[in-house]
């Protein structure tokens, strides 16, 4: 028995959906609405991998017993377990490239696309909630840190100084996708890999998030890799799975900042 | 192919390749990288790896720059004993485990390392020396890190939260350990290569949240992770009274 709880397709949630629609994968799809915080009102799991969260928000797969969590490890335990398509790279020096791609992108992309994504998106929709019940489901999240993302966006935590650095602190990890991808097409080897699901489902909000950051002349072969990765049949079904119709305009906290500063 | 590896003492990210490397059985060639003189931010080191980060791999023309990773690397490209379990579950779990050591109790118990160790370590030099020395540094986060321990400028807020958090990442840990033998599950991993770095010495550093009485599991698996042929010679490798403190960890000592 194969399960994804997800909400709408887009970052955390769009890669293990693109994943399973690569694979050719039977699952579940159990939707639910991160915006009104419904989740945590699921009985998923009392597992520490699934309370803790260590993207602070993010898909939860269940394969038979075990219940999977964090965006990048789900797509390597998916490329891993599930028979079809390969999605691993190959050589060893490519899977250190799709593992390091994905730590990398994860603590940089991981943290500053939510605030953005958040910020223009989530907020307004929270702050139209009634906040009776808005506060009362902010009191049900246990984990510390995972109440705290919610709470910083409805008291006034990303002033636009922090939003200005947010949106400067994008250009270095732009700049070494950028860079990479001159030698190459694909982030870790010579093929399309888990690294490529992982850094696409990042990177296709930032166009509108901060179109001055990815563009035609800033970052002309991001522009063609999203483009070549859109048009697969697989990212397709991923994201006809939304609800809205517009999944690239939901939002859920991300990867906590350093706290180093 | 020589692998040469650039790194400093057997401790937090530099240990990890070293005790992955000793438990393959592949030999390195050691390149020691004074973090407490900025040896990683020389221009012979930058032409290695232009982060200034340490450690660094090369494996003929190969340059791996992320210790976690490289530990994968390393599992992958040689031959020896498997360090990844073959189930894909437990593979899951090993990783999620090195991601919660990486990213969620090391940043916090390093904080307070720093602010105790590593910032008193380099303190007492001149200032010019110091704003010199940060100024070399080539990624942001990382002058951040420096600036705030050489100057002191942590504050009580963000130490009392990374006391909070290796507290409580104590207890998961210790949890964890009472229902697996090992990180992954059944069988030792690079997630216990992983986890002894980052905690080989809590049982000294947190004394009082770390011992027989209150976490017993995390005990036991440090003494079995240290009485490993590969953790021996890797730990005598150490050259400061830092690596020294794995001696605690001696079943003799507590006889």
């Amino acid at each position: 028995m194969l399960e994804l709880y997800h909400s709408e397709p887009n970052t955390f949630f769009l890669k293990p959906l693109v994943a399973l629609h690569e694979k050719q994968a039977r699952f579940e799809s159990r939707w639910f609405n991160a915006e009104q915080l419904d989740h945590f009102q699921l009985n998923t799991t009392r597992d520490i991998e699934a309370h803790l969260q260590l993207e602070r928000e993010g898909p939860l797969l269940r394969h038979d017993d075990t219940v999977v969590t964090n965006s990048f490890f789900m797509i390597e335990y998916i490329a891993e377990a599930l028979p079809g398509e390969p999605l691993l790279p190959e050589a060893p020096y490519d899977i250190y490239r799709a593992h390091a791609s994905g730590q990398f992108l994860g603590a940089q992309l991981g943290s500053l696309v939510p605030i953005l994504g958040c910020v223009k998106y989530l907020v307004p929709r929270l702050q139209a909630m009634d906040r009776g019940k808005l506060d009362a489901r902010l009191a049900s999240i246990a984990p510390q840190e995972r109440r705290v993302s919610w709470q910083a966006l409805l008291d006034g935590t990303y002033t636009p100084q922090i939003l200005a650095t947010a949106h400067e602190r994008l250009k270095f990890p732009l700049a070494r996708i950028e860079a990479q991808l001159a030698s190459g097409p694909w982030l870790a080897g010579p093929r399309y890999s888990i690294a490529d699901i992982d850094a696409f489902a990042m990177l296709r909000v930032i166009p509108d998030l901060a179109p001055d950051l990815v563009n035609e002349s800033t970052t002309p072969r991001i522009n063609e890799y999203l483009a070549r990765i859109a048009a697969r049949p697989a990212v397709q079904a991923a994201l006809a799975m939304s609800r809205s119709g517009k999944p690239e305009q939901h939002f859920v906290p991300g990867v906590e900042p350093s706290r180093w500063g | 192919m020589t692998v040469h590896l650039y790194h400093w003492e057997p401790n937090a990210n530099s240990g990890k390749p070293m005790l992955a490397l000793a438990e393959k059985g592949v030999e390195f060639e050691s390149h020691y990288i004074d973090l407490l003189k900025f040896d990683q931010h020389q221009p012979e080191y930058l032409k290695i790896n232009p982060d200034g980060t340490i450690p660094a791999m090369v494996h003929g023309d190969r340059v791996l720059i992320e210790s976690t990773p490289m530990m994968e690397y390393v599992d992958d490209a040689f031959e020896g004993p498997p360090l990844k379990p073959t189930d894909p579950k437990e593979r899951w779990r090993m990783r999620w485990w090195m991601r919660f050591f990486d990213a969620y109790f090391g940043p916090s118990l390093s904080m307070i390392g720093w602010s105790v160790f590593v910032g008193p370590a380099v303190r007492q030099r001149p200032r010019e020396e110091l704003e010199a020395a940060i100024a070399r540094i080539p990624l942001e986060s990382r002058r951040i890190a420096w600036r705030k321990a050489m100057f002191n400028e942590f504050g009580e807020a963000e130490l009392a939260e990374s006391r909070r958090r290796v507290q409580f990442c104590t207890g998961v840990l210790e949890n964890h350990l009472s229902r697996h033998a090992w990180i992954a599950g059944k069988t030792y991993s690079l997630g216990d290569v992983n986890g002894f770095n980052l905690g080989y010495a809590l049982p000294l550093s947190q004394p009082d949240h770390c011992n027989d009485a209150k976490t017993p599991h995390i005990m036991e698996w440090l003494r079995r992770i240290y009485e490993r042929p590969a953790t021996r010679k890797i730990w005598a490798l150490g050259r400061t009274a830092m690596a020294q403190r794995v001696k605690m960890l001696e079943r003799t000592a507590h006889a």
